[in-house]
């Protein structure tokens, strides 16, 4: 016969499993997440998928914004469309992109796909249907961007800064007294220059500043000055000035005590 | 306790870790240790021929890579020769990595002397813990010093509890102070410890502060064992004597090359190293940067169970309820996490500087393992289907990323990361050396064509050199300096080295991959090619 404390006891025993059923519980938790995460994942043929519907669907004023900005894999597959890997999609420039198409895979860890369309959402873009492919999703943006008047700077050339590719010439630096110059041709408007010292020479903080100095028919219109980058403030400089109507002889002179970096500088403008 | 079940798990990491070393690239740091070891290799043969040149150059032949001391180079070296030069029985790179696996098994060994005092269960989860992620299973194969000295870390620990008594070899007895035999320790014991420190001196400067933990620990004993210890640590003067003999560099002007040594350490450069979204490139660093990297890299499992050791051991140290031999383990564990926590010390490298933190802490977190199967059992679970149940949820984990990431160890990210995508959108690095690089030679093999000029980025000369000999790589692929100088260009993704892919896109005039190396998504290895070559899209 049970004696009255037996239902304690039971229990008292059941409780000493208990460490060993976390332990358990843990296990197969990270087991869960190890052999489901490849199904959150795109495959090639979701990529084959994504990239054929952009084929059909884009246009020649069209871009490709990656999300997460790592998922670069997509390259392989979309050849039609210029490919962005911006982090910052509220303050990233995208000059000419009338429509942009952000590819992204939402259910890969961390992914923070709310984060890059609030980020479209704070610059004015009105998003379209979002289409799904397997890991991927789909989903273009009209930007409502001003229309570009005139690329002063070749966009297809690209190199690094903050980490991440922009459309920029690279232009020399020179001594104050014989600035490397950069000239072009364009119709006036709003003038968008950006520029940034390239690779890892940006965060050398002793080396000093490059100016940038931006002249409209040999008179100055502009001065940029870029620092050392210092985290978090970027090494992407950027300024916005209203430039005279019309075709003008744009020249942007390029300086600093310490030549010895790679440099590089990106221009256009819009209607204003 | 026999050492029947420690030699045999040695053993067994041993044969695993030969058994899946082929595959794994040759790390940056290796490259070098490679070269270091051919020249020192060519030294011994000098010796055997002629001694006395051989004694009188010690420096043309020792003085590359004077930066670390000589025994884990010099094992390597005679490796090679013994293998490689004179039975013909091994490639290059084997025959090198061949003494890395035996400090594994040393580490193995060592790790279940210290948890079968504890329980024989504990004896088989300690080592199996500590290797079970890839992270540390990688390390295992490199002919690099990170395990060696971790192993030597735990072997001085346990020679040196030895040598003062507190580990016997019975099993499941930690001997109380009180029950300490009177007669005093065998020297052989006390001698083997002083040896072994000098071996962990002539591998990796780690061992500086190993007589600092020592002195502590003796200091915190209870008395009767307290002078023992004391009157064992001067055994540690032995470690100099064994650092110079295995260390010929130091035959010759020995003041000059220790300074060399020192200061090297003393001011080591700091690489960029990407966490949490920024680059870090020197100090302050945050505190505690080691333990929130090893909570993203290692697998769940692991990670609770070695947070709930440390835990353990730091409330019972609190609460005086520590054995000595569990104090030893502490000691030893915060010493080599410690300096990396200062905020000025260098961090780069992933956890391997910080190894044998995890390794001292594993026979406690087996022992907590051990332990939950035993109190499920009292519940009525049969003791063997509850370790059954215990090893299966602690290791299965760690075994899928090995058998998911591996050879690719530096990649390898834990469930708290959101595995390798997840520590991608957490801006973690990403890797680092070059190792991954063997993940595209089979494509670079099969297209480029014949005199193909490759640019291998942060592949060295010395690692792209050892792929050649061990056949990885064609022999008639050349090493470009540059894109622009290349036809080829096999990019390791690095977050600090981005601009090397842009300046390829102008180079080449392509911004679409050839092919390319990708973990879970995430871009490893990226290769270009230029248009109108094999292989090009």
């Amino acid at each position: 016969m049970e004696d009255a404390a037996a239902p304690a006891r039971r229990r008292s025993d059941r409780a000493r499993a208990v460490p060993l059923l976390a332990i358990a519980a843990l296990g197969v938790c990270a087991l869960a997440f190890d052999l489901t995460l490849p199904l959150r994942l795109p495959g090639d043929a979701d990529h084959a998928e994504a990239a054929a519907a952009l084929r059909v669907r884009a246009g020649p004023r069209d871009a490709v914004q990656l999300w997460p900005p790592w998922a670069e894999r997509a390259r392989m597959f979309i050849r039609t469309l210029p490919v962005r890997t911006e982090e910052d999609l509220r303050a990233a420039d995208y000059p000419g992109v009338e429509r942009l198409w952000l590819l992204a895979m939402p259910r890969a860890p961390f992914a923070r796909l709310s984060r890059a369309r609030a980020g479209l959402r704070e610059r004015g873009a009105i998003a379209g249907e979002e289409m799904r492919f397997g890991g991927l999703s789909l989903q273009p943006w009209d930007l409502r961007g001003p229309r570009v008047l005139s690329f002063l700077t070749d966009p297809r050339e690209e190199h690094e800064i903050d980490y991440v590719p922009r459309q920029c010439m690279q232009v020399r630096i020179g001594p104050p007294p014989d600035p490397g110059t950069l000239e072009a041709r364009g119709l006036g408007g709003v003038l968008h220059v950006r520029a940034g010292i390239v690779g890892e020479r940006a965060y050398q903080v002793a080396r000093g500043p490059v100016r940038v100095e931006v002249q409209v028919d040999g008179a100055p219109l502009a001065t940029l000055t870029v620092p050392p980058t210092v985290p978090p403030e970027p090494g992407w400089r950027r300024i916005e000035v209203a430039a005279p109507s019309g075709e003008h002889a744009f020249a942007f002179r390029v300086s600093a005590r310490d030549a010895d970096r790679p440099f590089c500088l990106a221009a256009w403008t819009t209607a204003p | 306790m026999t050492r029947r079940l420690p030699l045999a798990l040695a053993a067994l990491t041993f044969a695993a870790l030969f058994a899946t070393q082929s595959g794994v690239g040759f790390v940056r740091d290796e490259g070098y240790y490679f070269e270091a070891a051919r020249s020192y290799e060519q030294w011994v043969l000098l010796l055997l021929r002629a001694p006395a040149a051989a004694l009188r150059d010690t420096g043309r032949y020792w003085s590359l890579n004077f930066e670390h001391p000589g025994l884990a180079k010099l094992l390597f070296a005679l490796s090679h020769l013994v293998f490689t030069t004179w039975l013909g029985w091994l490639p290059d790179a084997l025959a090198f990595r061949l003494p890395a696996f035996a400090f594994g098994a040393l580490l193995t060994y060592w790790l279940a002397m210290l948890a079968a005092q504890r329980s024989r269960p504990a004896a088989v989860f300690a080592p199996a813990l500590f290797w079970g992620a890839e992270r540390t299973f990688f390390h295992g194969h490199l002919a690099c010093f990170d395990v060696p000295i971790c192993a030597l870390t735990a072997g001085v620990g346990v020679a040196w509890a030895r040598a003062i008594g507190i580990l016997e070899s019975s099993p499941s007895t930690v001997t109380p102070p009180s029950t300490l035999p009177s007669t005093p320790t065998p020297p052989r014991r006390s001698l083997f410890f002083g040896f072994l420190f000098g071996c962990a001196l002539a591998v990796k400067h780690n061992a500086w502060l190993l007589p600092a933990v020592l002195l502590v620990h003796a200091l915190l004993l209870p008395a009767e064992l307290r002078r023992r210890a004391l009157r064992t640590l001067p055994w540690l003067l032995l470690g100099p004597i064994v650092l110079f003999a295995a260390w010929p560099l130091l035959w010759h002007d020995p003041v000059r090359h220790l300074s060399d040594w020192v200061s090297f350490h003393a001011h080591h450069v700091h690489y960029a190293w990407y966490y949490f979204g920024r680059e870090l490139r020197g100090p302050p660093f945050p505190i505690f940067y080691p333990l929130v990297l090893l909570a993203l890299v290692l697998p769940l499992p692991q990670v609770t169970l070695f947070a709930a050791a440390g835990a353990k051991l730091l409330w019972d140290f609190a609460h005086r309820a520590l054995s000595p031999l569990r104090l030893l383990e502490l000691g030893l564990a915060g010493a080599a996490i410690l300096p990396f926590m200062l905020r000025t010390t260098p961090i780069f490298g992933g956890i391997k500087h910080w190894l044998a933190f995890v390794a001292l802490l594993a026979p406690e977190a087996a022992h907590l393992l051990a332990g939950a199967a035993g109190l499920a059992s009292q519940a009525g679970l049969p003791r063997a289907r509850a370790l059954g149940i215990a090893a299966a949820a602690a290791l299965l984990p760690g075994l899928w990323q090995i058998a998911h990431v591996h050879p690719y160890g530096t990649s390898a990210y834990g469930e708290l990361a959101g595995g390798v995508p997840g520590a991608a959108s957490l801006g973690m690095q990403r890797q680092y050396w070059s190792n991954n690089v063997t993940a595209v030679l089979p494509w670079l093999n099969a297209h480029a064509p014949r005199g193909a000029r490759v640019f291998f980025h942060e592949v060295n000369p010395e690692s792209y050199r050892a792929y050649q000999q061990a056949g990885m790589l064609r022999a008639d692929i050349q090493y470009a300096s540059g894109p622009w100088d290349a036809q080829y260009a096999a990019l390791q993704w690095h977050r600090e080295f981005r601009d090397r892919e842009p300046e390829t896109w102008n180079a080449f005039g392509t911004r679409t991959p050839a092919t390319g190396f990708y973990l879970d998504e995430t871009p490893q290895v990226v290769v270009y090619a230029r248009p109108g070559l094999p292989g090009a899209p």
